[in-house]
């Protein structure tokens, strides 16, 4: 019942952000993971195919904001659309946080996302599901020091 | 950070990749130059953010300095410099495969911020605590299905155990705040994934920690679920405790709306806690303990528990039925759709109620959405896998929508195409599988090259599971392996080894088989199927079947003489056919076709073959490939070196039957078996009852059960401990003798809470009605909150127990004023007196954590019900038949008790009574000498009911010491009332 890792990759395969929570995982892992999946998601066709795909014993759920695929792995017993609707709660997090988030707000605020994360997911769970709780929370760590 | 963001622009604006590096190398001298200074913090900061974005950018092993000033980060007292800091950390320091173990890496993070952890917990600043418990949550994660463990022999096992019992005491402390206790439970979760054994040693912990389900707090609600989760994996027994607050729980969020404003997301009421809560009862009822029994089942919840469950779903179904606007509000409402269609299996559901949902899901197969396609393909899977009881309902069903779903094989969307061969791998059964098959065979060579050998393995699979006829078992797989015989670019094979080593397994293993198999592969040699007859578009071109020539080399060599004798079987022919495929097949294939004909050779020594089979040796005998000159060098010695073959003739010895217990094809059917999780009806495979092999004189059984991988397996990775006896808490005693005595009363009191009872008997059917008074709300004003029953222990067997529990009716988790709770009894047996259950409870009172373990009697003289006997006359013969009936030793049993104070006849007779003798006779009290009562009574169980008689005779002066002298008509019975008696009038254990 978890997140293995949530990635946030464009459309040429940039990583935007790449959030791991599965420690199992080693640095070569995770390098290969992000091209074979910039790969399997981007030759997908979003009209015709679903938001969700197998990939290695996990299966991925996507979307894709702008240009901007927001990818997370879980576990095969999970619920798709629970993590799918998962994904949009961080964009909406990011938007309002960022006001109108774009792709520029992700590269130059690349170790803020660490912290909005940190302050949604924890260890591959959720932690927290009311915006208004995590926007507070933001604002008031902004804030200190 | 203005320096950060102009160095990013700088790197965004290089024209090449040269120009990049350039200006890397560039920053990272600065920034080695910039260390070697003094800085500030802010400097600190944007340095370390630099080498993190280089880091990110792919130019790992040019960072290989700034740890020292991390930690510098990392020690500041500013929130910032500190939250850097563990960014820092947890993105340079990685799991490397080249220089460790995933176990020495997390070890190693650890001895690196070990302190910095302790410290930051340890601080007043509770931002800090937040830093460091997400650290460890993040950092010290491991999936669920890794086997990395700490053990207590470890070197470092003393430091996580510092930082398990400081994250603990977070989760626990009445004061913590819920963002607090929220991140750290799921950083003890981490932890304890790491080293469950704590959990284990310090089973005192458990029923704290249950009790977070009962939080207020939404997200402390949702982030201790993954631990709850946890926990009762490792002891399934605190499932029951923790499973009426969930019910409650969703009751008033799904039933009830009860949801604080800030929770909805667009118009759901926290819909992602819905799910998990879901999710979590589904997965307690796959749950399966060491020996494979479900640890929940329906017939163990409550009444009220499981029609809470069972209105959330019905609800939940019911709210995806309206349609709503926007495509957040309806994946919510989707989401907990699916959920609790997956759950509904489990509540007993009627076949009704199963098949509307199973048509409502069809018809969401045509939706236009993938998603919708997807979700409907999935909810299919689980509840057919998992519905026993109404397959043959669901079959028809099936025949009538098989079509729609091998219309899905060729969606345009993998997902889809897979999950619908999940699907008819999961509703195959007797009366379809023929249509199933052969439509999957004629899928084959349309299939994704991704798909095939899973494809392949569940052909092999369903035909071996419903094979009824050998000669369709072979076709179907001789065609398998011929319409599957291609390979991918890398050259592997899409059907796995196993498929073919299986068939071979199964034809040796069965004489009869043998024969129509040597023909069935020679006409396939000579003829082969044309992949699919009725496609209309032409498949790709299959090329020669290597696993059809494997099959060939082996059954040919093995048996082709039993049909040489038929017209157009001839050996010559076999031979021809096999040495015409020999250049076109693989060395492996080549080094079994070697051996092959080497059987032959020595079989049929005066063929004209053998000429070409010496040449054939001769030549490959040079051959560059080591496995193929061996053999070819080998053979050749042999079949020369003596003119009758002796020597040779020992080596090609017929082979023995296989014994290897199972197939291996299970294994690799791919994540189905994750999803179905529980097994299906274990289907005897009808070929495994033939397997015994008579012919070759073994007698080595084997076993051809293909069970569905059971993922369950491992719920409790440390095996099933004997289980440590539950200490009951003081005082326990003198409410369990009360109970004895009367069926009123009080039952336990302390400070906080007081209980009584009442005891309602019918026959062997007892209530036992308990009331929990809140003793607090008189003195300091506190409610009762998180009243749960962590366990209802009975101590009779499991096997044909001698009586069962079940709970009537839970307390209500807070208690005002006070609560009742029903626990109903029967009585299958002679119950020994040894076996009463314990009961365990555990509460919280103005924010202490109180648990109670009591005893209660469940006795067999708690179903006494009087008889009435006309007179001592009739007692008299009555005892004398149990005396002739059984003898003294097994119809009687007599004790001598002594009393504290004094007894007269009258008390003992309203004792008797009381307990539920009719007294047949008594002394008067005026009768100084002598006291003597005469009682009798029937005593029930479910099997059986027995008449039991007693008499109490005084020995003594003065009413203190009695003889006490039962008989009963069960043989032993005497000695357990007896000694039930004895135990009323003492006292004593």
């Amino acid at each position: 019942m978890s997140i293995h890792f949530i990635l946030v990759l464009n459309r040429q395969g940039k990583t935007r952000l790449a959030k791991w929570f599965n420690n199992n995982y080693t640095l070569q892992d995770k390098q290969r993971f992000v091209s074979e999946i910039h790969r399997l998601i981007s030759s997908r066709d979003s009209r015709h195919q679903s938001n969700f795909v197998e990939y290695q014993s996990n299966k991925l759920v996507y979307r894709r904001y702008a240009g901007l695929y927001f990818i997370s792995s879980i576990d095969l017993i999970d619920s798709e659309l629970s993590y799918l609707e998962s994904l949009h709660f961080l964009v909406e997090i990011l938007d309002v946080y960022f006001n109108n988030v774009c792709e520029l707000d992700m590269v130059f605020n690349f170790y803020k996302l660490y912290n909005i994360v940190d302050e949604i997911y924890l260890g591959g769970e959720i932690q927290e599901i009311s915006k208004q709780k995590i926007l507070d929370r933001l604002a008031y760590l902004d804030k200190l020091d | 950070m203005k320096g950060l963001t102009q160095f990013i622009v700088d790197l965004r604006n290089s024209k090449d990749l040269q120009e990049e590096n350039k200006r890397i190398n560039l920053e990272i001298n600065n920034i080695q130059t910039k260390f070697s200074s003094n800085l500030n913090g802010y400097q600190k900061k944007k340095y370390v953010c630099k080498l993190i974005y280089i880091y990110l950018l792919g130019y790992i092993d040019a960072i290989d300095f700034g740890l020292k000033e991390t930690f510098e980060l990392l020690n500041s007292s500013a929130y910032s410099e500190k939250q850097l800091g563990y960014v820092a950390l947890s993105v340079l320091v990685n799991n490397d495969k080249a220089k460790q173990t995933t176990k020495d890496y997390l070890n190693s993070s650890l001895s690196l911020v070990h302190q910095n952890l302790i410290k930051d917990l340890q601080s007043n600043n509770e931002d800090f605590n937040c830093l460091a418990l997400q650290f460890i949550g993040s950092n010290f994660n491991i999936s669920e299905s890794s086997t990395v463990r700490v053990e207590e022999s470890d070197e470092d096992s003393a430091k996580w155990l510092e930082l398990i019992d400081i994250v603990y005491s977070f989760v626990t402390s009445p004061i913590q705040k819920p963002l607090t206790k929220k991140k750290a439970s799921l950083a003890l979760y981490s932890l304890l994934k790491l080293y469950p054994q704590v959990l284990l040693s310090n089973s005192n912990w458990i029923p704290r920690l249950l009790t977070l389900v009962d939080d207020k707090d939404y997200g402390v609600a949702i982030s201790c679920i993954p631990l709850l989760h946890y926990i009762v994996r490792l002891k399934p027994q605190f499932v029951k405790s923790i499973i009426p607050a969930i019910s409650l729980r969703l009751y008033s969020i799904v039933i009830e709306n009860k949801c604080p404003e800030e929770y909805y997301y667009y118009k759901s009421p926290v819909p992602w806690l819905v799910v998990k809560l879901l999710q979590l009862i589904e997965h307690f009822f796959l749950l399966t303990d060491a020996n494979d029994f479900s640890v929940l089942s329906i017939a163990t919840l409550d009444e009220q528990t499981l029609n809470n469950f069972r209105s959330v779903v019905a609800k939940s179904i019911q709210n995806a039925s309206h349609p709503v606007k926007g495509l957040p509000n309806r994946n919510s409402q989707s989401s907990i759709l699916f959920q609790a269609v997956s759950l509904a299996v489990f509540l007993d559901a009627s076949a009704d109620a199963i098949n509307g949902a199973i048509n409502a899901l069809m018809m969401l197969l045509d939706s236009n959405e993938t998603n919708t396609r997807y979700l409907a393909l999935d909810a299919l899977i689980k509840l057919t896998a998992r519905s026993n009881t109404n397959c043959l309902t669901m079959t028809d069903r099936f025949d009538v929508n098989l079509p729609k779903i091998f219309h899905l094989l060729h969606d345009k969307d993998i997902s889809v195409r897979r999950k619908s061969l999940d699907l008819l791998y999961t509703i195959c059964n007797p009366s379809s599988y023929n249509t199933i098959i052969s439509k999957l065979l004629d899928y084959f060579p349309f299939s994704d090259f991704t798909l095939k050998s899973e494809l392949g393995i569940k052909i092999a699979i369903l035909a071996e599971r419903f094979a009824t006829d050998f000669t369709w078992y072979v076709t179907t797989m001789l065609k398998l392996l011929s319409i599957g015989g291609g390979s991918n670019s890398n050259g592997i094979s899409y059907i796995s080894n196993e498929v073919w080593e299986r068939i071979v397994q199964i034809v040796v293993n069965n004489e009869s088989l043998q024969k129509m198999t040597c023909k069935l592969v020679i006409n396939l040699l000579k003829k082969p199927f044309s992949a699919s007859t009725h496609a209309s578009t032409q498949p790709p071109p299959t090329g020669v079947s290597e696993n059809l020539i494997k099959v060939a080399a082996f059954v040919l060599g093995e048996f082709g003489e039993q049909v040489s004798s038929t017209e157009g079987f001839h050996i010559s022919l076999q031979f021809r056919l096999l040495y015409d495929a020999y250049f076109k097949v693989s060395l492996t294939t080549r080094a079994m076709l070697l051996t092959t004909f080497l059987k032959f050779l020595v079989k049929f020594p005066d063929e004209d073959f053998v000429p070409d089979i010496v040449d054939l040796y001769e030549i490959e005998a040079l051959s560059i490939d080591l496995e193929i000159q061996t053999r070819s060098h080998e053979y050749l010695g042999l079949v020369t070196s003596q003119s009758n073959f002796k020597l040779a003739n020992s080596v090609v010895k017929p082979l023995p039957a296989f014994v290897q217990k199972e197939s291996h094809l299970v294994n690799r059917i791919g994540s189905v078996s994750q999803i179905v999780g529980v097994n299906r009806s274990k289907s005897l495979l009808v070929l495994a009852k033939n397997i015994n092999s008579t012919s070759k004189g073994e007698s080595t059984t084997r076993s051809n059960t293909l069970d569905d991988d059971d993922e369950e397996d491992d719920s409790n990775p440390f095996g099933d401990e004997k289980k440590a006896p539950t200490t009951l808490s003081p005082n326990w005693y003198s409410g369990y003798h009360r109970m004895l005595h009367y069926d009123a009363g009080i039952f336990y009191e302390d400070q906080l809470i007081k209980i009584t009872y009442r005891v309602l008997k019918e026959a062997f059917n007892i209530v036992l009605k308990f009331t929990i008074i809140n003793n607090s709300a008189k003195t300091t004003g506190t409610d009762i909150s998180g009243f749960t029953v962590l366990d209802l222990e009975s101590l009779t067997g499991n096997q044909d127990p001698n009586y069962v529990l079940n709970i009537k009716q839970l307390p209500d988790p807070t208690i005002h004023d006070k609560s009742t709770m029903e626990i109903g009894i029967k009585v299958r047996n002679v119950i020994e007196n040894h076996e009463s259950p314990i009961l365990s409870l555990s509460f919280m009172c103005g924010g202490s954590f109180n648990s109670l373990n009591l005893k209660f009697p469940v006795l067999l003289l708690k179903t006494l019900s009087s008889t009435v006997l006309t007179g001592i006359d009739e007692f008299n013969k009555r005892w004398q038949q149990i005396g002739d009936l059984l003898g003294v030793k097994e119809g009687e049993c007599s004790v001598k008790v002594s009393i504290t104070h004094r007894y007269n006849s009258s008390n003992i007779s309203r004792l008797l009574t009381r307990l539920g003798f009719a007294v047949v006779h008594s002394t008067t009290d005026d009768d100084v000498n002598e006291i003597l009562v005469f009682g009798a009574g029937i005593l029930h169980t479910q099997k059986t009911n027995y008449g039991v008689l007693t008499t109490i005779r005084s020995v003594d002066q003065i009413g203190k010491e009695f003889e006490i002298k039962v008989r009963c008509s069960g043989g032993g019975v005497a000695d357990v009332i007896c000694s039930t008696l004895k135990e009323i009038f003492e006292g004593k254990f």
